[in-house]
């Protein structure tokens, strides 16, 4: 046995002399082929395949204005579309310009050097608020990599039809809104259409009815100096109010997964969806007839705020590959990325909220959403604050939440898997 | 590395090789030997050294030595998380093999004693194989939705509403779920063997047991039994390698985080959750966790193999 | 003298129930998958079990069109079938060598080739990408077809060699004395004797091949050189709200594959139980 597996070893040992050859090098650089002549073709990588329609037209403007200039969007799966993007920017036949993940997600490709810094290129950003450039900031030089294109405000979303039929309105006080929710259910309709199963979605319905409960941007303050923690009270009660609402989820809620609660929205059996606002353009696709409302969670007795929170966050940014061959011309193609044009046929193509400052948006629901947001705004603090390090706020809560929300654990050893997680690498700021 | 001189085997069929030179050594070795070192040990390799460095995003920073090895053993959650990973792909494993491959058996023997229509239920038992994983998963997450799924509703239909469970999210069902999933699937696999060990056992070895008076029950047992030691075995180390490669059914129906509170985390979930969704170090991390994983895995395949191959010659 | 089979301890009928039973289970939520590309998604949506109202094919129209199916196709068929019998090729006769040839090193090789059977799947893919980049593989089908190939050597061999040491040795031994070569005697005595194998191993390495999408996903590049798993991710993203075009798209996608295997199937289950049993 000892003789077979030692000389195991010295074979892959002999195998691993060949190993040189395939260490990641930089590629020789191709001379570009649109360099001479001929139209030259951008390849804009992103992750929303559901959108690839939508961006195709979008850049059909720019490329009416700018003759000899192709851009073509490619989707990825979104679960591997980290992965793809990081090798992929290591190569010159990679992307030009790249949709990017914002905050935490967006640090590995910083630190690799793949992405070329805008803040000196890119004038238009200056104009940004620092809140939304945050999403596109390298945590380690503070520099912006990329123009970021989405605000994305999460609410309760709610069917006006069914709504009307049962004489609800959307509630002004936390009592109002229970009031609302057993109505409904009497009605023998879901009235939250939760997902449980795709945990992602769980630190997002957290935030819709747990953040009036902790107080938001106030109480995240005081969490970066280190005067305020997960395991303290307001954010454990942010967990427990959430969970008081559990009699309102689906039946076996416990096995609801995202697209369940999706369908279960559209086919009018529930009356509301926690969650983003990009799920309008989702529910809009599936069932036409929807007719959508949106409010947000009213403060609950004891809470932080009196005021009703919007949480709101960064989607992502448009940021221009270093290993590019185009590196003028996409550079060019961000800076239109940051003009008001491109704000506009944005928010207009795919329903969403676009970052570019000034634009607003033509659906009524998006502008309402935005007016509301822009009002009386809350951090994602999981996804966008306590991303920086390994692990991510935003994994642990996850982790965390499902136990929760699944019975096999409290609010308060919830909290405590994320604060003992981050505490390993988080350094509060003087 | 490979020596030329051929010895006279000493083997149980008494074979005796004449001298075989070594240019057919080479000639016969070589390209699988030149394939599966390339594309498959080398990057295994390049992995092992990748785990000795502390990487920003795709570029090796510094020697860490085994400092990844430590990161990954002590960062909490890691720490409690690979323990509770392994437990997983050890029940796996221990269901599996009570589930799969007893019904495969019992398929197989219900099938040789009753060869008509053999080829039909073959094919039909060995369907579900073909499709891939991420299919298999993404139809049975779909029929086991307490919502929309047909087996809640059917047997809510049936009357029986207590049975029908939130299955997937119920932390106490979602393993039991997974593994008779992934029996449904791999089922085929256990049959076509055992079937085809059976088909190579002499009828008369049983017949004689009957004429000595032995009960047919007794007869497969004592008879027909041992001689499917050597198919046993090769299907218990091959389930034991699969259930610890297990990753894109279990994705499928849990996602990347395991199910409902972990309950279906497993080690491939674990790797892939520090390869691509990791942070900065990932490469460095995710290496040096899975130079751990094919230890593990190396280590208990040998030996499991070893034990098996001992009973089988004792037996 | 083999008396008739009624004699068993499961009467005729009751394990025909039983293997109907089975049956039913296995195809059964691929029926229902078959069933559901015919409805409506509302319909699916009030009544998870139901027929079809009518037989219409929209919902097979709608997925067809929205993905090149046919492009994946064509690559899948090229990329699967080229590396399958890559695989077997080479695994045979290194199979064959080990399992027959007592030379210095042969255990240590069918370690060193075995122990592949245990490297967790996706390990590889960072290095694999950066050896590709350096040897230009990089969205290009042959290096797919080489990856596969390489993946499916451990297994193959794992399975032909147990196969080949339970082969007797009399034939060769003749050909041997005959004067026939190493060569003549693999090529023209041990292949026919190994087909069976060799058709298993054909079986096993086809579907998991077909059915990958990891290493195409990561390592191609160009639309038209993807296979049909990469196209199915990205319908899964299109229409994930959408069950009764997805139900299409599925059926689509895993119908051609049943078809060829219970075709095929037939001959392979035919030759592994006739070899075994020799």
């Amino acid at each position: 046995m000892s003789r077979t597996r030692r000389g195991l070893f010295a074979a892959i040992g002999a195998l691993a002399m060949t190993l040189s050859a395939c260490a990641p090098s930089a590629p020789e650089d191709q001379a570009g082929p649109g360099a001479a002549s001929g139209p030259i073709t951008l390849d804009v990588w992103g992750w929303r395949q559901e959108d690839a329609a939508a961006y195709q037209k979008i850049f059909k403007i720019y490329e009416d204005a700018h003759p000899g200039v192709k851009v073509k969007y490619v989707p990825y799966k979104a679960d591997e579309y980290d992965t793809i993007l990081r090798t992929g920017l290591s190569d010159a036949n990679g992307p030009d310009v790249a949709q990017l993940r914002s905050y935490g997600l967006l640090q590995p490709l910083v630190a690799a050097k793949s992405l070329v810094p805008l803040d000196d290129q890119v004038k238009e950003l200056s104009g940004f608020p620092e809140p939304v450039l945050d999403g596109a900031r390298g945590e380690s030089d503070k520099r912006v990599y990329g123009v970021p294109f989405a605000i994305q405000s999460l609410h309760v979303i709610y069917n006006k039809k069914l709504f009307a039929k049962h004489g609800v309105n959307p509630p002004k006080t936390w009592d109002e809104m229970t009031a609302a929710f057993d109505k409904l259910a009497a009605a023998d309709l879901t009235p939250l259409a939760t997902t449980i199963t795709d945990t992602w979605m769980l630190p997002i319905q957290q935030e819709i009815f747990g953040a009036t409960s902790y107080g938001g941007y106030d109480y995240l303050e005081k969490m970066r100096t280190g005067a305020a923690k997960f395991t303290d009270r307001p954010w454990v009660e942010s967990l427990t109010k959430w969970k008081s609402t559990s009699k309102y989820w689906p039946r076996q809620f416990e096995g609801v997964s995202y697209v369940d609660a999706q369908a279960l929205f559209t086919s009018e059996q529930a009356a509301m969806f926690p969650g983003g606002i990009w799920e309008l353009a989702v529910f809009g696709k599936s069932n036409p007839d929807l007719e959508l409302g949106i409010f947000n969670v009213p403060p609950p007795e004891g809470a932080a705020t009196a005021k009703t929170l919007v949480p709101g966050y960064v989607d992502g940014s448009f940021g221009v590959a270093a290993k590019s061959p185009h590196q003028s011309q996409a550079m060019d193609l961000v800076r239109w990325m940051a003009s008001p044009e491109f704000g506009q046929a944005f928010s207009t193509e795919l329903r969403q909220i676009s970052a570019v400052p000034g634009v607003t948006p033509q659906d009524p629901l998006l502008a309402q959403a935005l007016a509301a947001y822009q009002a009386d705004p809350s951090p994602y603090v999981t996804y966008a604050y306590f991303s920086g390090g390994t692990p991510t706020a935003w994994d642990l809560a996850s982790e965390a939440l499902s136990t929760f929300v699944t019975g096999r654990s409290g609010a308060e050893d919830a909290a405590k898997h994320i604060q003992q997680g981050v505490d390993q690498w988080f350094k509060p700021t003087q | 590395m490979i020596a030329a001189k051929v010895r006279p085997a000493r083997s149980r069929g008494g074979y005796r090789a004449g001298r075989v030179s070594l240019g057919w050594i080479a000639t016969f070795c070589l390209p699988a030997l030149v394939l599966y070192g390339m594309f498959v040990v080398v990057p295994l390799v390049t992995a092992f050294s990748y785990g000795l460095f502390r990487w920003e995003g795709i570029r090796p920073a510094e020697f860490a030595g085994l400092g990844n090895y430590q990161e990954v053993l002590t960062r909490y959650p890691l720490n409690e998380e690979i323990p509770a990973a392994l437990w997983h792909n050890l029940l796996f494993f221990a269901g599996t093999m009570a589930i799969q491959n007893t019904v495969g058996l019992g398929l197989a023997v219900l099938l040789y004693r009753n060869p008509r229509g053999k080829r039909l239920f073959q094919t039909v038992f060995s369907l579900p194989y073909l499709i891939s994983p991420l299919i298999v998963g993404y139809i049975w997450s779909l029929l086991l939705s307490p919502t929309f799924g047909p087996i809640n509703f059917l047997l809510r239909t049936a009357g029986l509403d207590a049975w029908a469970r939130p299955w997937l999210g119920d932390p106490d069902t979602a393993l039991p779920v997974l593994i008779l999933v992934n029996a449904w699937q791999w089922i085929g696999g256990p049959m076509l063997i055992f079937l085809a060990a059976l088909g190579g056992i002499p009828r008369e070895l049983e017949e004689a047991a009957a004429m000595d008076g032995a009960s047919k029950f007794r007869a497969f047992w004592s008879v027909r039994f041992p001689l499917l030691m050597p198919a046993v075995g090769v299907i218990t180390v091959l389930t034991f390698i699969g259930c610890f490669n297990l990753f894109d059914l279990v994705y499928a129906l849990g996602g990347s985080d395991g199910g409902p509170s972990g309950a279906m985390d497993v080690l491939g979930l674990l790797y892939y959750r520090t390869a691509f969704e990791g942070g900065t170090n990932s490469i460095g991390e995710s290496s040096a966790l899975a130079i751990m994983i094919f230890v593990v895995v190396f280590g208990v395949s040998v030996a499991l193999e070893r034990f098996l191959r001992r009973r089988e010659v004792r037996m | 003298m083999s008396r008739p089979e009624s004699g068993g301890r499961v009467p005729g009928f009751a394990a025909h129930a039983l293997l109907w039973c089975y049956a039913a289970l296995a195809v059964g939520p691929l029926i229902l998958v078959v069933i559901g590309s015919f409805r409506s998604n509302a319909d699916i949506l009030r009544q998870p079990v139901g027929l079809p109202d009518s037989l219409g094919f929209d919902n097979y129209l709608r997925a067809w069109q929205t993905a090149s199916i046919s492009t994946y196709f064509a690559n899948s068929i090229m990329v699967t079938v080229a590396a399958v019998a890559l695989c077997v090729a080479v695994s045979a006769m290194a199979a064959y060598a080990l399992s027959r040839w007592r030379f210095r090193g042969r255990a240590l090789l069918a370690a060193f080739f075995l122990s592949g059977l245990m490297i967790p799947a996706k390990l590889g893919l960072l290095p694999v990408f950066y050896m590709f980049q350096s040897m230009g593989l990089i969205d290009t089908r042959p290096g797919l077809v080489l990856l596969y190939a390489a993946g499916g050597v451990p297994f193959s061999i794992f399975v032909i060699m147990g196969f080949v040491r339970g082969l007797p040795t009399e034939l060769e031994e003749a050909a041997r004395l005959d004067g026939a070569n190493e060569g003549r005697l693999f090529v023209s005595v041990a292949l026919p004797l190994m087909r069976p194998a060799l058709a298993v191993v054909t079986v096993f390495q086809f579907a998991p091949t077909w059915n990958d999408f990891f290493y195409p996903l990561v390592l191609m590049r160009s639309d038209s050189k993807y296979t049909v798993p990469v196209g199915l991710t990205r319908f899964f993203g299109e229409f994930a709200t959408d069950r009764a075009t997805l139900f299409a798209g599925l059926v689509i996608a895993i119908a051609p594959l049943v078809l060829v295997f219970a075709l095929a199937t037939k001959q392979i289950i035919a030759g592994l139980t006739a070899g075994m049993s020799r």
